[in-house]
C-alpha cells in the first residue's frame, strides 16, 4: 500500500524557506559567482570570467596571509578573553547577593550597545593625547606618558580585543548561568558528603555539566566574531598599516575603497571555508560523541 | 465579455504606473546628492528659492555621509540608480568618465550666461583630460597652515614660508610645557589617516616628486622624490615633531589636538576654521603653506557638481546646477558648507585672515591627477603606505614603488 505523503508541513515551512533561500544562499551564490570574475566597478568594460584568478592572486598577496594570520589571532583572542570573562560574571551573577536581579540587568548593556558606539567610545578611551585609559594609567604609575595603543602596530590589535571582549562577554555570561541554574544542587551536594573541594566539584560537576553549553556559545561566538569587522573599522580603518586587518576587514577594504568586487568577494569565500571548516569539525566531534553514548 | 474587459484593464495598469518621460509642462524631479561637513547646515532655502523660479522642477535633495560617498556613487552608477545631480571630488572623475556615468555639459557650459563669473583657474583645474566639461564648479576648498598665535608669540616665532623654516619652528614648537620630562607639545600635527595625502602633498610634491613625468613614467621613484618623502616621514620618526598617535590621527583628532593645545600647527581649509575660531579666538591664525624645495604645493581640494549621464531630465539637471554656481546662489551655499565661492563677483578685498589664507594659496593649489587609480590612491592606498612608512615597516623609497607600481597599471 502507498503511503500517503503529508504536504501540509513543507507547506508551511515554504515561507520561511523562500526567505531563507532569497536573502542568505541567494547572496552566497552571487558571491561565489562573482568571485570568479574580474569585476571592478569602475571597469565594466573588463568585467570578465577569469576561473580561479582571483583565488591565486589572493594566495600570492602578502596582505591576503597578514589578514588571515590576524583573523586566526583575533577569533582566538577575543573567544578566549569573552570566555573567561563571562565565566568569572556568570559563577558570580550565581550566586546570592543583594543586588544580583540589577547586576544581571546591567551586564547586558555592552551587549546591547551598538557597535559602532562601543567602537566610537573606545577609540577616543584609547585616544593616545586625551584617551581616560591613559590618563589613569599615567596616573596610577604604570605609563610615564601616553601610549598611542591604536597608533601601534603591535598594540592595536590587542586594544580592539579588549573592546570586543567587553562588548561579548554578556553573551557568554548569560548562557552559562543559565548552564549553571540547570545543574541539580543535589549533585554538589553529594559530592560534599562524598568530601570533594571545591575544585574537585568545580572539575568534576560544574565543567561537565556546562560542556555542551560552552561548545555551542564557543561555535555561535567564533562564526560572529569572524564575521566582525564594524568595530575594527571604526577605530583603526583596518591600520596602522595592516595590523588590523583581518579577513572581512581586508574584504571590506577592496570592495569598498578599490571598488574591486571580484577580488573581495573571493576573500569572503576564504574566510566562509575557514568557518565551514570549524563548524565541521565542531559538528564530527558532536556527532562522534554521540555515537559513544549509544 | 465583461472577463474580457476587466483582464484587458488589469494588463493596462502596470503599464500606466510605468509611464515615463516628461511632456512639455510636466514636473521634472531632480535627486541631489550632497555633502555638508556640518550635518546640520541647510540646503532647502536654495530648494525652495529654485523651485520657486523653476515651478516645473522639483528638487529632492538627499545629504551624504563623507566616508562612503564616492563608494555610494559608484555603486548607484552601476546599479542603474544613481541621482540626477551630485556632488563630486575631482579625483573621482576618472572612474566616473569610465564608466560613461557623467553628462558631457560642455555645451551646456558655453551657453551658460554666468560662465565669465567663475574663476578662471576653476574652469582650468576642473576641464577633463579629454576636453570636456563634465562638472560645475560649485565651491573652493583651498588647504592652508594653521598656527597658535598664543605659542608663537610665547616663543617669538613668525609663520614659515620655506620648508626648512618649517621644520626649524616644528622643532622649537615642540617642548615640555610643565616640566615633568615628557613633551606635551608637539610642533605639527599630521594626519596620518584617511585625508592626510594633503600633508604629504605640501611637503613632497612641492620637493621635486610628481605623480607623473613629462614622458610619462613616474615622478615619484626620482632620488629627489624619495628623498622629499624621507624628509615628511623624518618629521614624525627622526625629529618627532608630530605626537606619537600621527599613524592613526584623523580629522577629528587633528582639530582636537589643535584645539587642546596638543599641536601647535596643522594644516586644513576654512570649512574648519568657524568651530576652531570659536573655541581659540585669537589663538588662532592661518598662513598659506610653506614653499618646498622646487616649489608651493596645497591642495586644491575641490567639489564640482555633475550632472549624472543617466538622468531623465538633463536639462533641468543642469538647471539646478547652474543655479547653485551663480553668484548669488553660491554665496548662500557657502554659508551652509563654510567654503569659498566660485565666483569673482564674490570675491572680498581683505575678510579674515582664514579667507585670506585661502585666497593667497590660490595660485598654487594643485590637484591630484586625472587618473583612474586616484581614487583608490587617496581612499586606501596612501594612508596604507604611509602609516607603515611612519612605523617604519617599509622604507621611502618602497612606499614610493608602490605607488609607482600602482599608477602604472
Amino acid at each position: 500500500m502507498k503511503r500517503k505523503i503529508d504536504l501540509f508541513p513543507y507547506t508551511l515551512l515554504t515561507p520561511a524557506l523562500s526567505v531563507t533561500v532569497l536573502i542568505i544562499f541567494f547572496p552566497i551564490v552571487q558571491t561565489a559567482v562573482m568571485s570568479l570574475f574580474n569585476y571592478v566597478i569602475w571597469k565594466p568594460k573588463d568585467t570578465r570570467f577569469i576561473g580561479l584568478g582571483n583565488y591565486l592572486q589572493a594566495l600570492r598577496d602578502e596582505v591576503f596571509w597578514i589578514s588571515l594570520k590576524n583573523t586566526i589571532f583575533w577569533i582566538v583572542g577575543v573567544i578566549v578573553l569573552q570566555l573567561l570573562l563571562g565565566f568569572v560574571t556568570a559563577m558570580l551573577l550565581n550566586r546570592e547577593f543583594k543586588w544580583r536581579g540589577l547586576a544581571r540587568s546591567l551586564i547586558l548593556i555592552p551587549w546591547v550597545t551598538p557597535s559602532v558606539i562601543t567602537a566610537l567610545m573606545w577609540r577616543w578611551m584609547y585616544d593616545g593625547n586625551n584617551g581616560v585609559i591613559n590618563d589613569l594609567l599615567v596616573r596610577i604609575g604604570l605609563l610615564k606618558s601616553y601610549f598611542p595603543w591604536l597608533a601601534n602596530s603591535s598594540t592595536a590589535l590587542p586594544a580592539i580585543m579588549v573592546a570586543l571582549m567587553w562588548q561579548g562577554f554578556p553573551f557568554f555570561a548569560i548562557m552559562i548561568l543559565a548552564g549553571l541554574q540547570a545543574i541539580p544542587r543535589t549533585l554538589y551536594e553529594a559530592a560534599e558528603v562524598d568530601g570533594a573541594t571545591r575544585l574537585q566539584m568545580f572539575g568534576r560537576i560544574t565543567l561537565p555539566m556546562l560542556t555542551p553549553i560552552l561548545l555551542t556559545s564557543i561555535l555561535l561566538r567564533i562564526i560572529w566574531v569572524a564575521n566582525s569587522m564594524d568595530v575594527i573599522f571604526v577605530m583603526t580603518g583596518g591600520g596602522p598599516g595592516y595590523a588590523t586587518h583581518t579577513l572581512p576587514v581586508f574584504a571590506f577594504i577592496r570592495a569598498y575603497k578599490g571598488l574591486d568586487f571580484g577580488y573581495a568577494s573571493t576573500i569572503a569565500i576564504f574566510l566562509t571555508l575557514l568557518l565551514i571548516a570549524i563548524v565541521a569539525g565542531y559538528v564530527i566531534r558532536v556527532l562522534r560523541s554521540q555515537e559513544a553514548l549509544r | 465579455m465583461k472577463r474580457a474587459s476587466i483582464l484587458i484593464l488589469l494588463l493596462l495598469f502596470p503599464l500606466v504606473l510605468f509611464a515615463t518621460g516628461q511632456d512639455e509642462g510636466q514636473m521634472a524631479t531632480i535627486r541631489f546628492w550632497y555633502h555638508f561637513d556640518n550635518p546640520d547646515a541647510a540646503v532647502t532655502p536654495l530648494v525652495q528659492k529654485f523651485e520657486q523660479e523653476n515651478p516645473n522642477i522639483k528638487v529632492t535633495p538627499e545629504f551624504i555621509a563623507w566616508d562612503v560617498y564616492n563608494q555610494k556613487l559608484l555603486t548607484a552608477v552601476a546599479a542603474g540608480n544613481p541621482p540626477d545631480v551630485s556632488q563630486i571630488k575631482l579625483w573621482w572623475q576618472p572612474q566616473l568618465v569610465e564608466m560613461s556615468a557623467l553628462l558631457d555639459l560642455s555645451d551646456y557650459v558655453a551657453d551658460w550666461d554666468g560662465r565669465d563669473d567663475v574663476f578662471d583657474k576653476i574652469w582650468e583645474l576642473t576641464e577633463y583630460t579629454d576636453g570636456n566639461q563634465y562638472l560645475m564648479p560649485l565651491q573652493m576648498v583651498i588647504l592652508y597652515m594653521y598656527y597658535r598665535t598664543d605659542m608663537f608669540n610665547e616663543l617669538g616665532l613668525k609663520p614659515a614660508t620655506t620648508r626648512s623654516e618649517f621644520l626649524d619652528l616644528a622643532k622649537k614648537l615642540t617642548r615640555d610645557t610643565n616640566g615633568d620630562g615628557t613633551v606635551d607639545v608637539y610642533g605639527f600635527g599630521i594626519r596620518g589617516a584617511r585625508g592626510g595625502h594633503d600633508w604629504w602633498g605640501t611637503f613632497v610634491l612641492s620637493s621635486g616628486a610628481e605623480f607623473f613625468l613629462p614622458n610619462g613614467n613616474s615622478g615619484l621613484i626620482t632620488p629627489e622624490a624619495v628623498a622629499a618623502n624621507q624628509w615628511f616621514i623624518d618629521l614624525y620618526r627622526v625629529h618627532q615633531v608630530s605626537p606619537p598617535t600621527t599613524p592613526n590621527d584623523g580629522f577629528q583628532q587633528i582639530i582636537a589636538n589643535m584645539q587642546s593645545g596638543k599641536t601647535a600647527m596643522t594644516i586644513h581649509h576654512i570649512g574648519s576654521s568657524k568651530g576652531l575660531a570659536e573655541a581659540l579666538g585669537d589663538k588662532l591664525s592661518a598662513a598659506p603653506v610653506p614653499k618646498g624645495t622646487k616649489k608651493y604645493w596645497t591642495s586644491f581640494g575641490d567639489e564640482e557638481n555633475g550632472v549624472l549621464a543617466a538622468t531623465e531630465f538633463p536639462d533641468a539637471a543642469f538647471e539646478w546646477a547652474a543655479f547653485l554656481a551663480t553668484a548669488e546662489n553660491n554665496a548662500i551655499w557657502q554659508k551652509s558648507s563654510g567654503q569659498v565661492s566660485i565666483n569673482k563677483s564674490n570675491a572680498t578685498a581683505g575678510g579674515n585672515r582664514f579667507l585670506k589664507a585661502t585666497t593667497d594659496s590660490a595660485d598654487f593649489a594643485g590637484v591630484l591627477p586625472a587618473h583612474p587609480g586616484t581614487a583608490e590612491f587617496v581612499e586606501s592606498l596612501w594612508p596604507t603606505q604611509m602609516q607603515r612608512a611612519f612605523l617604519g615597516e617599509i622604507s621611502s623609497a618602497e612606499m614610493m614603488q608602490i605607488f609607482a607600481d600602482h599608477f602604472s597599471k
